[in-house]
């Protein structure tokens, strides 16, 4: 058996398979309304019901979280605004690593690399979109102009276009490039090989695996090298 | 076919409002409970049960004390280049054949957008603010009688004759008639011209409206008549640039994704085979 280390604690998680869930059905159920030829399954309603109800859980879950894990939350946050020269690096060498090139030409990347991070960029950035621009349009339809409540569906459109775009992204690095072999293990078990967490996050691993505290044996016993 | 029409002539109406009250009882709408407001006016706006209503209003003519009673028609303007149809996001709002804004009711899905597009604040909503549910009503132009060779509720029951329906094009050149014919009718005391401000409005409004009217005076004293309506340019944006934008991006992301895996996997193989 292979030496295993945590990647995603429970919470992680947890909260990572609810905001997806939701998204799911968010983009779904607002699919319906954007491409006309699906317009008639969103009739009577019930589709814009499912769309509300899964706003909540989409807003509520990241915010329970942060409630629950306000430290971790906070420096997840850090880390999503902190861009430097190593995101450079990665920039330079990410064309010919995702292709198919050679894994040494990557620089070691910590817990979370450069693509990710733009991600969760991303993410927050169409969190706070559809957030303001999805009250307005539901809690506040009628009391603002039209003007204001047309930019807002125009706004909420274009979190919907970029957050969906890059959400394709996501899921098919996670789950479908070649190369990323364990990524959808990680976001089920929690856990990776050292193996993986040494080629595709070399810097966090050695953070971490230094102070020996997050490395997590399997119960056959470390497997050193 | 061509596209119909409806005429209103502000001058021949008698505010009777018998149109309003053939539009309630061919659409089995209730009425509704209201209060004097010490005008003919009723009800105070359109709402889901009425979709038309006759509105009053007294304008000083000529500056010298005379007082003109001015009628006006308020409802649906069937535009060609209607805002409600271009938001809707089920078709439920589309160009009928004949001309006008039609609209399949159980295509609704209540979202409302198109009482924010339209530039004439005309459709209206019922509906549960919290879960969404919600219909909208407007003038359905009597679809399901002008598609059997009837006129319009409102035109059968106009008894001056206020109203006619018929191809937009032979009402246009009645209309534009009319309006001369009043710009030439004159004070047989004084000899004054007693319309000189006659006008027709819906002949190029957004493209042409379905619903035409010869008014007695200018565009500017009808508080429901802008004189130079539009589609607001955000409402627009969405159908016209926003949406093939969206399709463009997922559909080179998609493609970009597909050839990524079948680069990738063919190098990775290669680089394992050259081992």
């Amino acid at each position: 058996m292979q030496h295993e280390v945590e990647r995603f604690k429970l919470r992680s998680r947890w909260l990572h398979w609810v905001i997806a869930a939701s998204a799911l059905t968010l983009g779904l159920t607002g699919l319906f309304l954007y491409v006309p030829q699906f317009g008639p399954v969103a009739q009577d309603s019930v589709t814009r019901v499912i769309h509300r109800i899964a706003a909540v859980i989409f807003i509520g879950a990241p915010v329970l979280y942060f409630l629950v894990a306000p430290a971790a939350s906070l420096s997840f946050l850090k880390k999503v605004f902190t861009w430097g020269k190593e995101d450079l690096e990665w920039t330079k060498a990410a064309p010919d690593y995702y292709f198919g090139g050679e894994e040494s030409k990557m620089p070691p990347q910590p817990e979370m690399n450069t693509g990710q991070k733009l991600f969760a960029l991303v993410s927050v950035a169409c969190f706070i979109g559809f957030l303001i621009t999805g009250i307005i349009m539901w809690a506040f339809k009628g009391q603002v102009s039209s003007g204001v409540f047309n930019a807002s569906v125009f706004v909420h459109d274009v979190c919907f276009i970029l957050g969906g775009a890059m959400l394709l992204v996501h899921v098919f690095l996670g789950a479908i490039h070649p190369r990323m072999t364990e990524s959808l293990r990680s976001m089920i078990t929690g856990k990776v090989s050292a193996e993986y967490a040494k080629s595709h996050h070399g810097k966090w691993y050695e953070e971490t695996t230094g102070a020996g505290e997050v490395a997590e044996e399997s119960p056959s016993g470390p497997a050193q090298g | 076919m061509g596209e119909k029409a409806i005429l209103y002539d502000g001058s021949k109406c008698t505010a009777c409002r018998g149109c309003q009250a053939a539009c309630k009882q061919w659409n089995d709408l209730s009425g509704e409970e209201t209060t004097n407001r010490g005008s003919y006016e009723n009800p105070a706006n359109l709402s889901v049960d009425t979709w038309l209503k006759m509105e009053f209003k007294e304008v000083s003519r000529n500056g010298n004390g005379s007082v003109a009673w001015l009628f006006n028609r308020r409802s649906c303007m069937h535009c060609t280049d209607a805002g409600c149809v271009m938001v809707c996001p089920t078709g439920a709002l589309y160009h009928h054949e004949l001309g006008f804004v039609a609209y399949d009711k159980d295509l609704c899905s209540g979202c409302g957008y198109c009482l924010e597009a339209c530039p004439f604040d005309v459709p209206r909503r019922s509906g549960n603010t919290i879960t969404g549910v919600g219909k909208m009503d407007k003038c359905t132009f009597c679809q399901d009688r002008v598609t059997q060779g009837l006129e319009p509720a409102c035109v059968k029951s106009c008894p001056p004759g206020a109203l006619s329906f018929g191809e937009r094009g032979e009402l246009l050149i009645e209309a534009n008639k009319r309006v001369q014919a009043l710009k030439a009718i004159r004070d047989p005391v004084t000899g004054e011209a007693l319309y000189p401000n006659a006008t027709l409005y819906g002949d190029a409004q957004l493209d042409g409206l379905h619903v035409l009217y010869v008014l007695p005076d200018s565009i500017d004293k009808y508080d429901s008549l802008p004189a130079s309506p539009k589609v607001s340019d955000i409402a627009a944006a969405w159908q016209r640039y926003l949406q093939p934008v969206g399709y463009a991006v997922v559909g080179a992301v998609a493609v970009g994704l597909l050839l990524n895996f079948m680069v990738a996997r063919a190098r990775m193989i290669q680089e394992k085979e050259g081992k």
